[in-house]
């Protein structure tokens, strides 16, 4: 075994757990709303979006095609960047997860290896075009196209049902989360699996097992969907409260609202390679649900919160990138500050997790 | 301005932002005739005429159905690219 088969596999091992720990912080924004509805108890409705997150990774490869090829030069990128990118990602995921800020673990990812390549290589790293084109102005439109669809959607809703007596109405609404819901696990999964894809593709191109712009191996797809989906079952309840209840209290016409508006922003932008975040997106869903019956509904303190989260995503990430790819060649050689940085990372997961295992879970 | 000009593909993400338009309010508008279909045929057999239960029965079977078909196309599309 080489010393680059020893950092890719390194980095693959790092981009899994990054994988997965998307699928806990994210997915949570997936749920809440039908947990908050109860269209769905919490267990049921995990176990739901695990699965549809898991068929989700299978549906397209645009977004990895773009973290791939779009975002940073292909060419004169390490596994070793690569790497400390996806520590600056789950340090700043693992950071804002813990102070239960629902920031975004996609902006985390591609700040973190944006920061580690410009502290490798310089700014030629970087591919400001696609950086800015097709993830920071994306980055801006869709939370408010899910803003606009979200209170569109409530106000269509109202409309039609408004005089109807409440308990079909919210029956039917409920049933319509298990839909909506549904589709916004699948939608999570189409989106945020593939970045980690194009990360490990990124890697493999680095390491020369990959040609340049070719669609991930299979047993990338796989390992990528399998991660999340199982993050996506461990949950991440301390996000869904803040999702689910601390914004706005919502109705199941809200909810099946706000999680259409989300499904319907991330599909169409999957499909056009768009990398977002689901979580600025359904929380600009349940903020337009919100807003469209009534403003004063939203907890604007707790949404503020939330964008200066975002705000701070991208820069932080970044940060914790270049310092991370600082550390790895304060030992002058490409293993061993990798190995010893997922030494510790790997120590202090298995901490974390130890903890969590003794806290009582909701069912 | 000329910058973002340059480096967005502004006609790819306006058919997105279209699409989501469409797609999101378009299965809320059919979902709720689904709901007030159900709502109204199952409420109101005794005020509602036979040819009322039908229109509704009707609606209720076209908003369930149309949300479906929409979602089943969303996600051939999705598979298509």
């Amino acid at each position: 075994m080489t010393e680059a088969d020893v950092i890719l596999y390194i980095v693959v091992g790092t981009a899994l757990a990054f994988d997965f720990t998307n699928g806990f912080h994210d997915t949570a924004n997936v749920v809440a709303t039908s947990i908050s509805t109860r269209a769905m108890s919490p267990r049921i409705a995990v176990t739901y979006a695990a699965i549809l997150n898991f068929a989700g990774a299978f549906i397209s490869l645009e977004v990895a095609a773009t973290v791939a090829g779009d975002v940073v030069v292909g060419d004169v990128i390490t596994p070793t960047i690569v790497f400390a990118g996806l520590v600056g990602a789950i340090a700043w995921n693992l950071t804002t997860w813990y102070f239960g800020l629902p920031s975004s673990s996609s902006h985390a990812l591609i700040g973190g290896v944006v920061g580690s390549a410009f502290a490798a290589v310089g700014s030629e790293a970087i591919l400001s075009d696609g950086v800015i084109g097709k993830v920071l102005v994306p980055a801006i439109i869709a939370p408010i196209v899910a803003f606009i669809v979200g209170g569109l959607a409530i106000v269509v809703c109202y409309r039609v049902v408004g005089r109807q007596r409440p308990g079909p109405v919210t029956r039917g609404f409920r049933l319509g989360q298990v839909v909506s819901g549904g589709m916004l696990a699948l939608a999570h999964g189409t989106n945020d699996a593939q970045k980690t894809m194009g990360v490990i593709a990124l890697a493999l191109i680095a390491n020369g097992s990959l040609d340049n712009g070719a669609d991930p191996p299979t047993w990338v797809i796989v390992s990528a969907a399998t991660a999340i989906a199982l993050g996506t079952y461990m949950g991440g309840w301390r996000i869904i409260r803040t999702m689910g209840t601390r914004i706005i209290k919502m109705d199941a016409a809200q909810g099946f609202s706000a999680q259409g508006a989300g499904s319907a922003v991330i599909l169409a932008s999957s499909h056009f390679g768009y990398p977002l975040s689901t979580t600025q997106v359904i929380a600009g869903g349940v903020m337009g649900a919100g807003a469209a019956k009534r403003v004063s509904a939203v907890r604007w303190g707790v949404a503020g919160n939330m964008v200066t989260a975002w705000i701070l995503t991208f820069p932080m990430a970044a940060g914790i990138g270049a310092l991370t790819y600082g550390v790895t060649q304060i030992f002058g050689n490409e293993v061993v500050g990798p190995v010893l940085i997922f030494s510790g990372g790997l120590f202090l997961s298995i901490l974390a997790f130890v903890r969590r295992a003794r806290a009582p879970m909701p069912v | 301005m000329s910058l973002l000009a340059q480096v967005v593909d502004w006609s790819a993400l306006g058919q997105t932002v279209v699409a989501a338009l469409l797609s999101g309010v378009g299965v809320a508008f059919t979902f709720s005739l689904g709901i007030l279909g159900v709502a109204r045929f199952t409420d109101g057999s005794r005020e509602l005429g036979m040819l009322g239960m039908v229109a509704f029965g009707f609606l209720a079977l076209f908003g369930m159905i149309a949300t479906v078909a929409a979602i089943v196309f969303g996600v051939i599309v999705m598979t298509s690219s």
